[in-house]
């Protein structure tokens, strides 16, 4: 009796609990029904927003209150941080970020987890001052003023390099040391150094991208210290004292020795910077250039002070122009063989030569370079021997080609500077080889998306949208959705803007190098979507 | 009692997956052959920004579709052909409401509503497949949620971004 009380109580305690959990468990999608699952509806700053200064406050604001799980910031220069700070508000989550924040391109990664417990993620990205990475070495926009300087000043640094350190080296090596014929030298060398100093401030100023009256702040000298320019000024100023001190010391063997090191050291110091001297492969460039610029140097060099001395006529004049006939041969075909591996590697195809401002500016050498060679030639095979013969009408003759010759030099070295401003064709081409095609494909459509990749994680994505069987296909909409899972970002998504030829996403910011993956939402019609999913490489 | 349970759990497991879609159906499932009422259920609008038009598009074989008006909106249908003739009460309907589109209306993000249609599910359908009803929200400054993805063969609903609300179809009721 007893003990069939108790066991029917004790069932209908368990009958209870059993009923009680059932109700719970059928409840629980009921309950979930009740909240729909998050969604990022707004952030502070907004996706791709530059902002003047470092936001103090980063908000990402949802449609209903989450817990954040994990949020990272990557920083421009690609190191990434994970972000504490943070206040949950409403809807809104609170982060105060780091306090020394870069200029450049941040991402910030976040995932959290709504109240129905369903985690979600995304990724949005905002600047400090200017898109991308840490500052390039070139801005495109400083103003004509701030380029008429760098030009000025690079045409004054040659004219210093050529006529005042190679004039020195000709004083000591051609003319024996006739010092009546160093005013011209000195005047250059002055003109150099002015030009270097002018050329280091300019060259600042078009490295933070700033005009004419920033110059007198400090911080464009250093910056254009800090650029590739900052050590070749610094060689060649060593270059530009050497030479001074030859001239000072005067005649003799210490003379000879420091106005060749003076030439050696200019040469050195242009072979740090330019164009030329960046481009691969570096073990030829690099004694290319340099080979290059101590032929012109003593080429140059020699013309005026041996006009000086053939117009002054001086007695030495004709062992002079012996010594510089003998030699100069030498440094003519050292000159062009060395020139001719430059304009090989920068130039790359004959068509660049037309189709390029690089390419025009070479032309427009080649023909001043053409024209000092027939007066050369003149002055050689037609004047030099009868010159030193001593015949007065030779000798006025080749003074006043010898000062031509000299002019066009002059004028070779102004259009030489101008490249300072045309990115050679190597790197043009090297740019479009940058892209990257990828195939995506999904059985209603067929995508071929361009990645071009720009400095500091700039991603601009071309893309070209077919059908099922390469069918035309008009899309409503395209989104792009770029996540690199490995990196623990989570995904970015862009709408793509509809142009001419196809999709572009133009202003991505992709700060971590690695295999993204890349997925495209076509909406076909208002009803239908299809989504193309791959992968690309982004290259550091 | 232990089969309770796992008959508990599963189901609250099938039907929590549903109930993460955003717009959803109030019926979960409709015998074939029948006239049925569908409630679509709009719970938010798109990104904080009110609902101005809701979209609905009608799958084959569901047809003879009359929408409800709706006070504050302005009710339209689109008319097309369908893929092949159905019965009704005897005569052959072949075309008839292929989208029905309330607009003009103003739901606020953080206000719920609910836009009904009716209309017959083909006789010849299959139990236990899934009628999709997918559903595109408009709010202002082009904003738009879209409801419109259907899984492929091995996909479940819940593997959706954009899951289309489903009704699943079950016997005639005779």
């Amino acid at each position: 009796m007893m003990s069939s009380a108790v066991r029917c109580r004790a069932w209908s305690l368990v009958s209870t609990l059993s009923r009680a959990l059932l109700v719970m468990l059928l409840w629980l999608p009921l309950a979930a029904a009740a909240f729909a699952h998050a969604s990022l509806n707004s952030t502070e700053p907004p996706d791709g927003a530059v902002v003047a200064a470092a936001p103090g406050v980063i908000r990402l604001i949802f449609n209903e209150p989450v817990s954040p799980t994990s949020l990272k910031l990557t920083r421009p220069d690609r190191s990434s941080v994970p972000l504490e700070d943070v206040v949950v508000k409403g809807n809104a989550l609170e982060i105060t970020p780091p306090a020394d924040l870069q200029t450049g391109t941040h991402l910030l990664s976040w995932r959290v987890v709504s109240e129905d417990g369903h985690p979600i993620g995304g990724s949005f990205v905002f600047s400090v001052g200017h898109a991308g990475g840490p500052p390039p070495d070139t801005a495109a926009d400083s103003g004509w003023p701030v380029w008429a300087g760098l030009w000025t000043g690079k045409v004054m640094l040659y004219l210093g390099i050529f006529f005042g350190i190679g004039g020195v080296f000709a004083i000591f090596w051609f003319v024996g040391g006739d010092t009546a014929t160093r005013k011209p030298s000195l005047i250059a060398l002055g003109i150099g150094s002015a030009g270097a100093l002018i050329s280091l401030g300019f060259q600042g100023l078009d490295a933070v991208g700033e005009g004419i009256p920033f110059l007198f702040s400090g911080s464009a000298w250093r910056a254009g210290l800090g650029t590739s320019l900052g050590p070749t000024v610094m060689f060649v100023c060593v270059g530009f004292a050497l030479a001074a001190l030859a001239l000072l010391s005067g005649k003799g063997r210490e003379a000879r020795w420091m106005a060749l090191s003076a030439v050696l050291t200019a040469a050195f110091s242009l072979s740090l910077s330019g164009h030329a001297s960046a481009a691969p492969p570096q073990w030829i460039m690099r004694p290319a250039v340099f080979l290059h610029v101590a032929a012109i140097a003593i080429w140059a060099g020699a013309l005026l002070p041996l006009m000086l001395q053939l117009r002054t006529k001086s007695p030495e004049a004709a062992d002079s122009l012996q010594r510089f006939s003998v030699f100069i041969p030498f440094a003519v075909l050292v000159l062009i063989a060395a020139g001719g591996v430059l304009a090989y590697v920068q130039v790359g195809t004959p068509s660049a030569l037309v189709t390029t401002a690089y390419g025009t500016v070479f032309l427009i050498k080649l023909v001043l370079l053409v024209v000092l060679f027939v007066l050369a030639a003149a002055n050689r095979w037609r004047l030099t021997q009868r010159s030193r013969r001593g015949e007065p009408k030779a000798i006025s003759m080749l003074v006043r080609l010898v000062a031509a010759e000299t002019l066009v030099m002059a004028l070779i070295f102004g259009v030489a500077a101008a490249w300072r401003f045309t990115p050679p064709p190597r790197s043009l081409v090297a740019q479009v080889q940058r892209d990257v095609v990828v195939r995506l494909e999904s059985p209603e459509a067929a995508a071929d998306v361009t990645v071009r990749q720009g400095d500091g994680g700039a991603v601009s994505l071309s893309i070209k949208i077919t059908g099922k069987d390469g069918q035309p296909l008009d899309p409503v909409e395209v989104t792009a959705v770029l996540g690199n899972p490995q990196a623990g970002v989570e995904p970015i998504r862009r709408k793509a803007e509809k142009t001419e030829t196809g999709w572009t996403v133009p202003d991505l910011v992709l700060p971590l190098a690695g295999r993204w993956s890349l997925r495209l939402d076509v909406l076909v019609t208002d009803f239908d979507i299809t989504r193309l999913e791959g992968e690309i490489e982004i290259r550091p | 009692m232990f089969k309770t349970i796992i008959a508990a759990t599963a189901i609250a497991a099938c039907s929590s997956a549903a109930a993460f879609a955003h717009v959803t159906l109030e019926g979960k499932e409709a015998p074939v052959g029948s006239t049925y009422k569908v409630v679509l259920r709009v719970p938010h609008g798109c990104e904080g920004k009110p609902t101005q038009v809701v979209r609905v598009q009608m799958p084959e074989g569901f047809y003879g579709v009359k929408p409800q008006p709706k006070a504050g909106w302005t009710l339209e249908t689109v008319k097309g052909p369908y893929e092949k003739a159905y019965d009704n009460h005897g005569s052959k309907v072949s075309e008839g409401v292929k989208q029905v589109v309330w607009s003009g209306g103003n739901l606020p993000d953080d206000q719920y509503d609910e836009f009904v249609f009716r209309g017959t599910i083909a006789a010849d359908l299959n139990p236990g497949e899934i009628m999709y009803f997918p559903v595109v929200q408009e709010c202002p400054d082009g904003a738009k949620e879209r409801w419109i993805e259907i899984p492929a063969a091995g996909q479940k609903a819940s593997d959706l971004e954009l899951p289309a609300p489903g009704l699943k179809l079950i016997p005639a009721a005779n």
